[in-house]
């Protein structure tokens, strides 16, 4: 058989709690991240992803706290993404509960923080998070949540991170995120192809068959869904069904 | 039954330590290799990486390597596991080399391995009944083993197969992180601990 290709559900955080309004039914608190993190992985989610949007000094420790209450709970991997800086913050993130650890504008300030923690806790559990804006030339590399450009061209950015240390790729398309019209294929491909690592495509998912086509044209290994589910348009089950109707290899759970 | 989970000051024991805890056990985490011997049962966890594992084991690895092979309960984890080997492409210094073979770096053009994988041609009755089918990898590096006897189960990752999980006296070592493959997974662990507190792990089956 094969490695199973990857369905990974993002749930924005601010202040230890899921600030885009979350659309379930039968959930107490749906403002809780534990909670929706649990249920994502009783309907067959295969990675859970926690993107703090604050990312202040203030909400560190609410986000490691956070991130202590998940492990306990949750049996699949953890990300942990936003205002991750240094080793420091790494190792902290790592050791309240996080499986891995996504970087953004701090490895665009300083890549060696790829280097050193890919050093210290090994590769696979460095993320290097690309967002990326089609500029009419070149796929050009933003930081600081989408609002400052930076002279990188993302296909080679991501090939330093890789260089650098880093172990996966979380790829978003600043152009698609959003607008439900279906993952940025030219890119996702172009970058999956550069890359020798598993590349997660991220932004514009609207429906099942972008999820699938971020992996059979795309070339990603894992598509980061959050709006679509968050919202009630479709579920994880769905969207596993329309992966495995078309053939990719998925994580089968029993029901 | 006190479990002990080896910390070589790395990552998340959180959801391991969850996952092993249970009627009747006390877990706890121990930095000291030699301390952590002082248990019913050890667990070596599978985050971080092989040399700066095999420093912090460097002052109890012969005491380690001969309790295991006495018959010390064992449940080595992806790095865990790797270390019960002489040594690793990974890294500098000495595995426990409580089984022969050296960790290589797996064969594919998509490195690391993440994510979830399927097990073939399992022996281990543990896994079996646990309904564990598919387990989730996080790995660059594999064991490559001098005995293939010893492998009780198998992945491949593109065209490379690797032993997904070793069993040698009372020690069973995984590949994959049981602990982070859902409820089958914790299944798992929970099947290996009862068989201790039962007495005895289940005879490796033939297929």
């Amino acid at each position: 058989m094969t490695l199973s290709r990857r369905l990974i559900v993002c749930l924005d955080v601010q202040d230890g709690r899921v600030v885009k309004g979350v659309n379930f039914t039968g959930l107490r608190d749906v403002g809780d991240p534990v909670a929706l993190a649990e249920r994502y992985e009783n309907e067959g989610a295969d990675e859970i992803t926690f993107l703090d949007i604050t990312a202040t000094h203030e909400a560190r420790a609410t986000l490691l706290d956070l991130a202590r209450r998940t492990a306990e709970r949750l049996f699949i991997p953890l990300t942990i993404g936003g205002g991750i800086r240094s080793v420091t913050d790494i190792a902290e993130a790592l050791r309240a509960g996080a499986d891995k650890v996504s970087l953004n504008s701090a490895a665009v300030r300083d890549p060696l923080v790829l280097t050193a923690g890919a050093e210290r806790f090994g590769a696979q559990c460095i993320v290097a998070s690309i967002d990326a804006k089609w500029d009419g030339k070149r796929y050009r590399v933003y930081t600081a949540g989408g609002r400052t450009p930076t002279p990188l061209d993302a296909i080679a950015w991501a090939q330093e991170c890789v260089a650098r240390g880093a172990g996966e790729i979380l790829l978003t398309s600043i152009d698609a995120d959003g607008r439900r019209t279906g993952y940025d294929l030219t890119l996702t491909r172009a970058v999956a192809s550069a890359v020798s690592v598993p590349v997660i495509a991220s932004g514009g998912a609207g429906e099942a068959a972008h999820v699938v086509a971020a992996i059979t044209e795309g070339g990603a290994d894992a598509a980061l869904v959050a709006g679509i589910l968050h919202d009630g348009v479709t579920t994880v089950a769905a969207l596993k069904r329309a992966m495995r109707a078309a053939a990719l290899p998925i994580r089968e759970v029993a029901a | 039954m006190r479990i002990t989970v080896f910390d070589y000051g790395a990552g998340n024991l959180h959801s391991l330590m969850k996952a092993l805890a249970g009627p009747e056990r006390e877990v706890r985490s121990e930095t000291d290799p030699v301390a952590a011997l002082a248990t019913d049962v050890l667990v070596l966890p599978g985050v971080g990486a092989f040399g700066a594992a095999a420093a912090r084991l460097a002052p109890g690895r012969a005491a380690m390597r001969d309790a295991i092979l006495a018959g010390l309960p064992t449940l080595g984890i992806c790095l865990g596991m790797q270390l019960l080997f002489e040594s690793s492409e990974e890294g500098e210094g000495a595995g426990l080399a409580v089984l022969g073979g050296r960790v290589e770096r797996l064969h594919a053009r998509r490195l690391p391995q993440i994510g979830w994988n399927t097990l073939e041609a399992v022996r281990e009755p543990l896994i079996t009944t646990s309904g564990l089918t598919t387990a989730y990898y996080a790995n660059g590096f594999v064991c490559r083993t001098a005995d293939a006897a010893v492998v009780t189960a198998w992945s491949t990752h593109e065209d490379d197969r690797f032993a997904a999980a070793v069993r040698v006296a009372r020690c069973i070592g995984v590949q994959f992180h049981p602990e982070k493959s859902s409820a089958p997974g914790r299944l798992f662990v929970d099947g290996f601990l009862r068989a201790l507190q039962q007495g005895a792990l289940p005879p490796l089956s033939d297929s």
